[in-house]
């Protein structure tokens, strides 16, 4: 027993972070997100007699975290709210993570995430969870499909239309997309 | 092809085969508004990436397994001391009361207790009979007594118990209130030293163009006094 709970650990570090991430873009909310990783594996550990293998550990656990997000919204009844990032230090950031970049350009990269993070809130939940698995977790058509329980047509349409709408909420916000070029 | 939405998904994430591929290549090479639109749907892409979320101190650990509850066929609740009690009460108050229903000439009569009269045969029996009821009557009193005196300890730990449970409730509001403040309260004193950060790097750039316009200036004017200084020399070497 003791050694199931060493190896659930070590799946717990290996994944906390990712499904933190989900659970923030999915919901928009540092503290509330972090509730939902914790209940994820916390679930996924009491669960895991019955995992089978018979999907990737990981698709197990972004399962497990969507139910949960998604009970979190229907809870709260509301679209995600987005919060300011907390402990950004964009000059610390500059020196951290590019130090070639100037101050200008750390200032407006961290104005487009914020500009970002608004357009995603805004879009229908199903738009912006088929966005995050892709863009941000990197799973493919047939795996959000089975996640979302959705025909491989339906998730393309999806992304296509929340990119769409995505692009034209930020050209709205100024946001040039001459970024990064 | 310029319908189909889907293939230009494909396309875009590259999650196509390379039939389709190839054919759409083709298709783009002629087709301006595909173009256009794979362009400005990639460039959003790059924006969206650009999102990320905040640094948490996450460090989730399982302890140890929660025990599974065990299944008892009979659980004890106050409930069966009260019904019992209650049985108990009930038969001995029946033994007591000794109900005595005659019906005669004077119709019904229902009598009960010790007060009856008594046929003289029965007599030492009845003696018995008081004794037992007396014995009875005064364990029924004791087993009250400490029936009471066990709900009076129930209800106080319970009390105690409930007490317990509304200061961990206060004291847990108390601390996530203290925690929300000081989060917000760091949130501001970064805010503000970003800010002030921003203004330094602001006045230090300021400082610096208005040093170099200042030097040039001032390198315009050694020369304009230069000048004036060597005119007035020869002016006064001519009126001399």
């Amino acid at each position: 027993m003791g050694g199931d709970l060493d190896s659930f650990n070590q799946l717990v570090l290996r994944w906390e972070r990712p499904i933190y991430a989900l659970a923030y873009r999915v919901i928009g909310r540092e503290e509330d997100a972090r509730d939902v990783a914790q209940e994820t594996f916390l679930r996924a550990f009491r669960a895991l007699k019955g995992f089978k293998g018979q999907a990737k550990f990981s698709s197990w656990l972004y399962r497990i975290t969507l139910n949960l997000c998604r009970d979190w919204i229907r809870r709260e009844r509301r679209t995600p709210l987005v919060q300011a990032p907390e402990g950004v230090d964009v000059i610390e950031l500059a020196g951290e993570e590019a130090p070639s970049e100037t101050v200008e350009e750390l200032v407006s990269r961290h104005e487009l995430g914020r500009a970002v993070a608004k357009a995603m809130s805004q879009l229908p939940e199903e738009q912006r969870t088929a966005i995050i698995l892709k863009e941000y977790h990197g799973l493919t058509f047939q795996e959000i499909a089975d996640l979302l329980d959705c025909p491989l047509s339906t998730v393309k349409t999806r992304l296509y239309q929340g990119l769409t709408v995505l692009r034209k909420q930020l050209r709205e916000a100024g946001v040039e997309s001459t970024f990064g070029k | 092809m310029c319908d189909s939405k889907e293939l230009l998904v494909s396309f875009l994430y590259d999650e196509i085969d390379p039939v389709a591929k190839r054919n759409f290549q083709q298709h783009l090479a002629t087709c301006v508004e595909c173009r256009d639109e794979l362009a400005e749907l990639g460039a959003t892409r790059a924006q969206i990436a650009t999102w990320t979320p905040p640094d948490a101190d996450l460090g989730f650990r399982i302890i140890r397994e929660a025990e599974s509850p065990k299944r008892r066929w009979f659980h004890w609740s106050p409930a069966w001391g009260f019904a019992a009690a209650a049985m108990l009460v009930v038969a001995a108050s029946g033994a007591i009361a000794n109900l005595h229903i005659t019906y005669g000439s004077d119709g019904l009569t229902v009598r009960t207790g010790w007060n009856h009269a008594v046929d003289a045969q029965a007599g030492a029996t009845n003696v018995d009979w008081k004794a037992k009821a007396q014995e009875l009557d005064r364990r029924l009193v004791d087993l009250e007594r400490a029936q009471s005196q066990q709900s009076v300890v129930r209800t106080a730990s319970a009390s105690d118990l409930s007490e317990q449970r509304v200061r961990e409730i206060v004291g847990q509001s108390e601390t996530r209130q203290q925690r929300m403040v000081s989060a917000r309260l760091a949130d501001m004193m970064r805010e503000y030293d970003a800010q002030r950060r921003l203004d330094l790097v602001a006045i230090g750039q300021g400082m610096s163009r208005l040093q170099t316009s200042s030097g040039a200036d001032l390198k315009q004017t050694r020369d304009l006094l230069q000048r004036y200084l060597v005119r007035t020399a020869l002016e006064e070497k001519e009126e001399k």
